[in-house]
């Protein structure tokens, strides 16, 4: 499903972000990318996402070469495949919690008997199903991180990227928001998220991919944090 | 911002479409003064129709002449009363006898003027009477110098216009581009999202695009009403003042209107080009 071949990322500014990294992630697999700050895991997702070209090495998504795709269809085609998850959430804050999630199709040229059907299905199975009309100031960060993976799943994607998801809840809404994203991952979608939660890591042990200074020095299925 | 930028375009269009009203004016009046004629060889009474068609064939065979037309005494006295009907006391008490009829020419080559006196004999005498020994001709013309005063007056003006036109639009491709992008940094949230989830670059642009093209489309409707009013409140009054002068129409005006359509498009393509391209990467 996804695949980095010795790829290495340098910045304008003279930063090697990645460094001759290679990583393979089947279809269905759950993949925690951890390690201290700067060491490369936000290039790494921002490379599936074709925000960042490689320096060098290939990246492959769902068997496409993204380094090739055109700006024009390629890259927005790549993208609706992949569903991300921030830990911002990235919400409009003047739509209401299904407003947010239908603009990601509506953008998409969705026809709205489309719309109409996905997105309360999506919101009732992250949980929300009974605050559609809910702005995001009303809700808590739990269940605005909520809605920011219906958004990201409503397209049912191949690939959910979650760039530490649950760098700004508590612990146990941490544990709540991980179900979802296991859930979400048992029903056959690739899951790659970023994090530095310890706790997390360590209670789902699931494959850990381990960078430091751009390079892999880990990677182990089932793994803990550290 | 919006406000700005349909104000500039505004204004920059009026004075597009003014600098095009000028030109239009002037050349009526060109037209109206001359007849676009640059030189005129009038014919001594009574005109005979065998001198007509001599005159006017040797004339033709002048490299220098471009076209000669004939005008009898009919058409010109017709002609004169036109230019008088303001002024009924003129009308009344000259006969139409006294306009002589001539031979109008318009130059293809307005140096050679001296070709046409050459060929009909003439000289001038101290008053800058051109007298001719050629038979039947009674005198010669030269409109040239009218002419070229007029038109230089109508460049100067018409340039002075679209220069200032010029820098105008500029200014409002400016500004229309950076309302654009304060549209897009208040936006860049949507924006973000909108590439996130795969919208093409084009269903992220087309809705500024249409914003730009609203703004420049509504300065064009504005300048087009204002042009359209100032002839109505203006020229018009005008008209019924100076009856002799030719004025421009609601059909001149009718005519530019595409025009400053056509310039407003213009700014709204660029603007959008230069707004949006920052934005553009996906």
């Amino acid at each position: 499903m996804i695949s980095l071949q010795n790829v290495t990322k340098t910045y304008r500014n003279g930063v090697t972000a990645l460094e001759d990294v290679s990583i393979e992630i089947e279809k269905g697999e759950f993949v925690f990318v951890v390690g201290p700050s700067g060491s490369g895991k936000s290039t790494t997702l921002r490379l599936l996402l074709r925000e960042e070209e490689p320096t060098s090495g290939e990246v492959y998504v769902a068997g496409k070469n993204v380094v090739r795709l055109s700006t024009l269809g390629g890259i927005p085609k790549l993208r609706r495949n992949i569903g991300c998850v921030f830990q911002d959430f990235k919400l409009l804050q003047d739509k209401t919690v299904f407003e947010n999630v239908s603009f990601a199709l509506e953008v998409i040229g969705k026809p709205k008997h489309v719309i109409d059907g996905r997105v309360p299905e999506i919101l009732d199975y992250v949980g929300l199903g009974e605050k559609l009309n809910n702005y995001p100031d009303e809700l808590s960060g739990g269940e605005q991180q909520r809605v920011s993976i219906a958004r990201a799943c409503v397209n049912r994607p191949l690939v959910l990227l979650a760039d530490e998801p649950t760098g700004n809840l508590d612990p146990n809404t941490s544990v709540d928001i991980m179900r979802l994203l296991d859930k979400v991952n048992k029903i056959g979608t690739t899951v790659v998220m970023a994090t530095h939660d310890q706790a997390i890591v360590d209670a789902m042990r699931k494959r850990v991919i381990e960078l430091d200074k751009g390079k892999i020095v880990r990677d182990q299925s089932r793994g803990v944090y550290s | 911002m919006a406000f700005a930028a349909i104000s500039t375009a505004f204004i920059a269009l009026f004075l597009f479409g003014l600098a095009l009203l000028i030109a239009r004016e002037i050349s009526l009046v060109i037209e109206q003064v001359t007849g676009n004629v640059e030189v005129a060889v009038y014919l001594s009474d009574p005109v005979r129709s065998d001198t007509v068609a001599r005159l006017e064939s040797e004339l033709q065979q002048l490299p220098a002449v471009d076209s000669v037309t004939y005008e009898d005494k009919e058409h010109a006295c017709q002609r004169a009363r036109e230019l008088f009907k303001s002024n009924p006391a003129i009308i009344e008490n000259v006969s139409c006898d006294v306009y002589p009829a001539s031979l109008r020419i318009t130059l293809a080559d307005t140096s050679q003027y001296a070709q046409i006196t050459a060929a009909l004999s003439c000289e001038t005498d101290a008053t800058g009477k051109v007298a001719c020994a050629e038979p039947g001709v009674l005198e010669v013309r030269d409109y040239r110098d009218i002419l070229d005063r007029l038109s230089a007056i109508t460049r100067v003006l018409r340039n002075g216009v679209l220069f200032i036109a010029i820098i105008m639009l500029a200014s409002a491709t400016v500004l229309i581009a950076n309302t654009l992008r304060m549209g897009m940094f208040a936006r860049r949230k949507e924006i973000g999202i909108m590439r996130l989830v795969g919208a093409t670059n084009w269903r992220i642009r087309v809705p500024f695009m249409i914003e730009g093209l609203v703004e420049a489309l509504a300065g064009a409707g504005l300048a087009i009403v204002t042009l359209f009013l100032g002839k109505v409140f203006l020229v018009d009054q005008l008209r019924s003042q100076i009856l002799w002068f030719p004025l421009i129409r609601n059909s001149d005006v009718l005519a530019i209107a595409p025009l400053i359509l056509i310039a407003a498009a213009g700014v709204a393509v660029v603007a959008g080009t230069i707004g949006i391209r920052r934005f553009l990467d996906v």
